[in-house]
């Protein structure tokens, strides 16, 4: 060994506690900000998630009315598109853990699990913020595209519009994500789970619901997409019953799986 | 040092690890040994908190791992070495491990070279990586903080004769500047030229522990193969003395201790060419301790 060493331990192999400060938090997020990128199927995943918002984009401009070419609409699509792949990129960041096992590493250096659960999470929610940045750029170069193909679009954006179905709406997907990646702790199975979750639910509930006007009134309030749509309608102002709609739904699939997720990480075996 | 005292650790009605107390000092290298499925692994991820201990607990210089701010910098661990993303570089994962700790990032070169893993290796992905590879990247990892205690699960798996022979130096050398080493290993012979304590266990419960010479003292030395220039005359002097004797290859298997037969040949004046005790050493000691624990039953008297 190159350096002189094992200054950590005093008489009778003691180790001093003292001697160094724990792992900063700071720099927990930022190994986990970077675990997140440093494989190929992580930094190509999220390479593959904004080229995906700019082909959708492109198309959009090619295919929509010039009227409906303002900056707002393209950043609801681009929205609309991160919505479904963003919370996989967190899933991925918890899953790999045991499916990929370096669990046993992570938690090895730093045993206070507690702590690795919220460093991912703060990870997480920043490379949502920066993917969410990327994909407000994108909207921008789909509008100028828009222009291109006749459009005279409004650049101007509603914030209530802009915060409630771009920002808050993603932000809601990667708890989601978290979540279920925590309580299912593998990769295809989370995947598969939030895919059943954002994409045959809805579809399951809505058929249901034009069957029986009883459960068409207590879908909003199980079914989370479902009442999340208000937040997702232009300039409209959720009501109080739709409020307390989210709020209900929001505790079914997302604060009960949360809590649930992270006692399971916090137990579980890393083999 | 590491303090394992009354640790059991129970899955269900299974009981993996049973009542196991033993201490790893400072300055010496401590060969954990036992059969597969013994309770080595299970024991060791209790030191680390990855699994929680039924009854008991264990200490790493004084406290319990989770007690340890930045643990890594105190204690290095090597667990499994395919137990990281494939898709990392093997300088990838030392990185990570280094951001964590907070080390700067040459320590990581320092690393690389110390393993004698190259350039160009540390570029590749670990699924690309050999076993031994791994292994070497693993001990790197585990040396990163600079570490005063060193718990290794099966280091030498899969390592080539000449990186056993690396490995051992290094392990020597670390002992010897203070360190604490444990290290388990299934196969005796690893154990046996690195280790100056060992511990012997076998399903979940220590058979025996001590330095290798003080547990060969405790072994019986009864049965003795030997050969001298008159086998005909020595195995009659032996069965006249009341002693069983048979053949075995070129001499003669007899059942009693070395000085025994010497005594014999020394009286009939026959000139020995070989003598020595048949049992052997630690490996059947081992056999026999951990014998009940066994998968494989042995043939009576086969040497493995």
């Amino acid at each position: 060994m190159s350096s002189t060493g094992m200054s950590s331990t005093g008489a009778l192999g003691q180790i001093d506690i003292h001697a160094n400060p724990p792992v900063p938090m700071s720099r927990l997020v930022q190994v986990e900000a970077r675990k997140a990128m440093d494989t190929r199927a992580g930094r190509w995943f999220a390479v593959s998630i904004l080229g995906l918002v700019l082909v959708v984009e492109v198309i959009y401009a090619l295919v929509a009315e010039d009227f409906d070419k303002d900056y707002s609409d393209f950043l609801s699509i681009a929205g609309g598109v991160l919505g479904y792949f963003l919370p996989i990129l967190i899933i991925m960041l918890v899953t790999s853990e045991a499916s990929q096992r370096n669990g046993l590493v992570t938690f090895t250096l730093e045993p206070r699990r507690p702590r690795v659960v919220v460093a991912k999470f703060v990870a997480g929610l920043v490379l949502a913020v920066g993917v969410m940045v990327m994909g407000a750029v994108m909207a921008l170069l789909g509008t100028l595209f828009g222009i291109a193909t006749g459009g005279s679009p409004e650049w101007s954006v509603d914030a209530n519009l802009f915060f409630n179905g771009f920002v808050l709406a993603n932000v809601i997907g990667v708890f989601i994500g978290f979540a279920i990646a925590m309580l299912l702790m593998n990769t295809a199975a989370a995947i598969v789970g939030y895919f059943a979750y954002s994409l045959i639910l809805p579809i399951a509930v809505g058929i249901l619901a034009a069957l029986s006007s009883w459960f068409e009134g207590v879908a909003p309030w199980i079914e989370f997409n479902t009442a999340q749509t208000p937040l997702f309608m232009g300039d409209y102002q959720p009501s109080g019953e739709e409020w307390a709609q989210i709020a209900v739904s929001g505790t079914i699939w997302l604060i009960i799986p949360l809590v649930l997720g992270t006692m399971r990480l916090l137990r579980i075996e890393f083999k | 040092m590491i303090k394992v005292e009354g640790l059991t650790r129970k899955y269900g009605a299974f009981t993996a690890v049973d009542d196991v107390s033993f201490v790893a000092e400072p300055g010496r290298v401590t060969g954990f040994l036992g059969p597969n499925g013994a309770g080595k692994t299970t024991t060791m991820r209790v030191m680390v908190g990855l699994t929680p201990a039924t009854h008991g607990h264990v200490t790493i210089g004084g406290h319990l791992y989770q007690d340890i701010p930045n643990p890594g910098l105190h204690v290095g661990v090597l667990l499994d070495a395919s137990a990281q993303h494939a898709g990392r570089t093997g300088r990838e994962i030392l990185t990570l491990g280094a951001k964590t700790m907070g080390l700067p990032a040459s320590r990581v070169d320092e690393m690389l070279e110390l393993v004698s893993l190259s350039d160009t290796e540390a570029k590749r992905r670990l699924r690309n990586y050999s076993l031994g590879m791994k292994q070497r990247l693993g001990i790197a990892h585990a040396l990163l903080g600079d570490p005063s205690v060193l718990i290794l699960d099966e280091p030498a798996n899969g390592l080539d004769p000449a990186g056993i022979r690396w490995m051992r130096g290094l392990l020597k050398g670390y002992a010897e500047r203070g360190g604490t080493v444990l290290l388990s290993s299934h196969l005796l012979h690893e154990v046996e030229i690195i280790a100056d304590e060992m511990i012997l266990i076998g399903r979940g419960k220590i058979v025996a522990q001590g330095s290798k010479e003080a547990l060969l003292a405790d072994a019986d030395h009864s049965t003795t193969l030997v050969t001298s220039l008159d086998n005909d005359l020595l195995g009659k002097a032996l069965e006249h003395k009341g002693y069983g004797v048979s053949a075995a290859g070129s001499g003669l298997r007899v059942d009693a201790a070395p000085v025994d037969v010497g005594r014999v040949a020394a009286d009939n004046t026959i000139v020995l060419t070989d003598l020595r005790s048949a049992d052997g050493g630690l490996e059947d000691l081992f056999l026999a301790l951990t014998s009940e624990t066994q998968r494989d039953v042995l043939p009576e008297g086969a040497q493995a």
